[in-house]
């Protein structure tokens, strides 16, 4: 078959048509990649004027209309709470993630650990756990162990609060962020620092003025990627903290609502509470906003040309 | 005075040589992060394995209700890991070979889909499905996705495919293009090449991404529950079980079906692991 195709072609022929079989692949992809987004663009208007089903209570009937383009997201307060929400959740497990994972990467990269095979499958099998899973984990890990006694006896509680929302933002973006600052570190040559060493400096000066440096790009994409991953969880935060939306104002503390975080659910939630709850526009509205979330940062990484290694 | 500088400078970084080294805080430092890190993930898997408990998870293992969960799991997931493969081996190798104006855009836009939650590109399909060019086969070949293993499979594919032509990327990646353009030299033609040599090269990188890919199949759940809905015994996967059987309050179901996704999860990557060196998305 093989000969026929090389008697009907010629090899130059026969090569062109492979490249441009493999274009004609890629730019497929790349079409359906945008089509995926751009074909619900028309779901932002709204299509029926808005009215009531007779022996039907509409869902928040103060909240938003559905007679308009994406259900009015821009006037809600609670899209703007929520926005405000998934930035500084995000924020604060981002940075939990790099006071961590950052001297926990450098570790796993320089110092011969035992076990360090077991460490980083362990790491990078949490990016194939389904996130219901990480949930569940969760729950069962502060609710059922001798944790939830500790949690008892300080007065902290975890589940179904506000920094509950960073705790199991955190597991993901712990791990992806590791993997990155892992290979940023792993792409420095160790002898530069040997050399610092030897001329006097000490581990940490070394590590600050020779290893941080040459990482830079590597650990900034790192950032990113923890910043993207814990403002996309979506499955850990509906099992582990539910939604705070529909909660009365009154049970959130002084300070949730002094930085304005209350009766608000992060993105990913609000989507999917909208459109289960038939605010399709608005929900769609939410959900471009991630998109354009999403497409920020990995724009951002691609330029920065961090490495993310899955294994 | 040239001289006294130069020794209070000496002294100064040789004092501070002798303060660190006899703490050597950092390195402690670093090596206490990383077994936090260790720890909290044992103990996140650990906690739940002991709150099932040996006699329970002896009792639920053998039993048909996970099995049937297990084997729909696994049969959609590698469908779709099928599909990703058809297209993401050829545009991981068009993605790491071919140079073309606007790479980083380009990129960017094919990796959409990877850092968009999977709960938004379940509900982005609705309009795929329903507009043009997808409706229209769809009804010729008679393929409906509303609440069944198709769905599963359509979303399954849309969540892995871009990350599949990434993970193939870096395969490619890895492979020389000396080692194809010596070829190419040597009068052998592009097909002849590639089956011979770039194909075979990449070979590990090529099934270890195979594998991760038809993992992060497996664990998908937030796309299916908004496109797909869920069906006992029909549509619920088991990551979707764990969601369904949870809100109907089954625990030991849950943990049995959230620790198996654990094994799952654990055994691909150490498989492809071993199978394959490294990997990675961007």
């Amino acid at each position: 078959m093989s000969g026929s195709f090389q008697r009907l072609f010629g090899k130059r022929a026969q090569a062109h048509l492979v490249i441009a079989a493999f274009y004609a692949v890629t730019v497929l992809l790349l079409i359906a990649s945008c089509w995926l987004f751009v074909s619900n663009l028309d779901q932002l208007f709204a299509k029926a004027p808005a009215g009531t089903v007779a022996g039907m209570e509409r869902w928040k009937s103060d909240g938003p209309s559905r007679a308009e383009f994406g259900g009015g997201f821009w006037r809600d307060p609670a899209f703007w709470r929520s926005v405000n929400l998934t930035v500084v959740t995000a924020t604060a497990t981002m940075l939990i993630a790099a006071l961590i994972g950052i001297p926990a990467a450098y570790a796993l990269s320089r110092y011969r650990i035992p076990g360090r095979a077991g460490v980083d499958v362990l790491l990078s099998s949490v990016i194939v756990l389904p996130s219901s899973s990480i949930g569940l984990c969760m729950v069962i890990m502060l609710q059922q162990s001798p944790l939830f006694g500790l949690q008892q006896a300080t007065g902290i509680r975890l589940v179904y609060t506000l920094p509950g929302i960073v705790i199991v933002q955190l597991v993901l973006s712990l791990a992806m962020g590791m993997s990155a600052w892992k290979a940023a570190f792993d792409r420095v040559n160790p002898r530069f620092e040997h050399v610092a060493r030897s001329l006097g400096s000490s581990a940490w000066r070394a590590f600050i003025t020779v290893t941080l440096p040459a990482a830079k790009p590597g650990i900034i994409a790192g950032l990113i990627v923890a910043w993207v991953r814990a403002a996309a969880e979506f499955g850990g935060i509906l099992l582990f903290c539910g939604t705070f939306a529909e909660r009365p104002a009154g049970s959130f503390s002084p300070l949730t609502r002094l930085l304005g975080l209350q009766q608000a659910d992060p993105l990913s939630v609000n989507m999917w509470a909208q459109i289960e709850y038939g605010n399709v526009e608005y929900g769609f509205a939410v959900g471009f906003t991630l998109v354009l979330i999403s497409a920020v940062s990995v724009y951002t990484i691609h330029r920065l040309g961090g490495r993310t290694f899955v294994w | 005075m040239n001289e006294e500088v130069l020794s209070n400078k000496l002294s100064a970084t040789e004092r501070e040589r002798i303060a660190h080294s006899s703490l050597r805080l950092w390195p402690v430092a670093c090596v206490t992060a990383a077994c936090a890190v260790l720890a909290g993930y044992l103990a996140l898997v650990g906690s739940n394995a002991i709150y099932l408990g040996w006699s329970d998870a002896l009792s639920f293992l053998p039993r048909t209700r996970l099995w049937v969960r297990f084997w729909l799991t696994v049969r959609t997931s590698a469908l779709a890991t099928c599909f990703s493969l058809l297209v993401g081996i050829p545009a991981g190798y068009a993605l790491s070979r071919f140079r073309f104006p606007c790479r980083t855009l380009l990129a960017t836009l094919i990796d959409l889909p990877v850092m968009v939650p999977a709960a938004a590109v379940g509900v982005f399909l609705f309009g795929v499905v329903k507009s043009f060019p997808v409706r229209q086969v769809t009804e010729l070949l008679g393929v409906r996705f509303a609440h069944n293993a198709n769905g599963i499979v359509l979303v399954q594919f849309a969540v892995t495919v871009a990350f599949c032509a990434r993970l193939m990327k870096a395969s490619f990646d890895a492979v020389n293009p000396r080692f194809e353009q010596v070829s190419r030299s040597l009068g052998a033609s592009l097909p002849g090449t590639l089956l011979r040599v770039t194909f075979p090269l990449a070979k590990n990188g090529i099934v270890a991404s195979a594998i991760v890919v038809w993992a992060r199949a497996a664990a998908e759940w937030e796309g299916l529950m908004l496109f797909v809905g869920g069906t006992m015994a029909k549509t619920d996967v088991m990551p979707f079980s764990v969601y369904l059987d949870w809100n109907g309050g089954m625990m030991g179901w849950v943990v049995t079906f959230s620790l198996v996704c654990v094994a799952l999860a654990v055994t691909s990557m150490a498989a492809a692991r071993l199978i394959g060196g490294r990997s990675y998305v961007w």
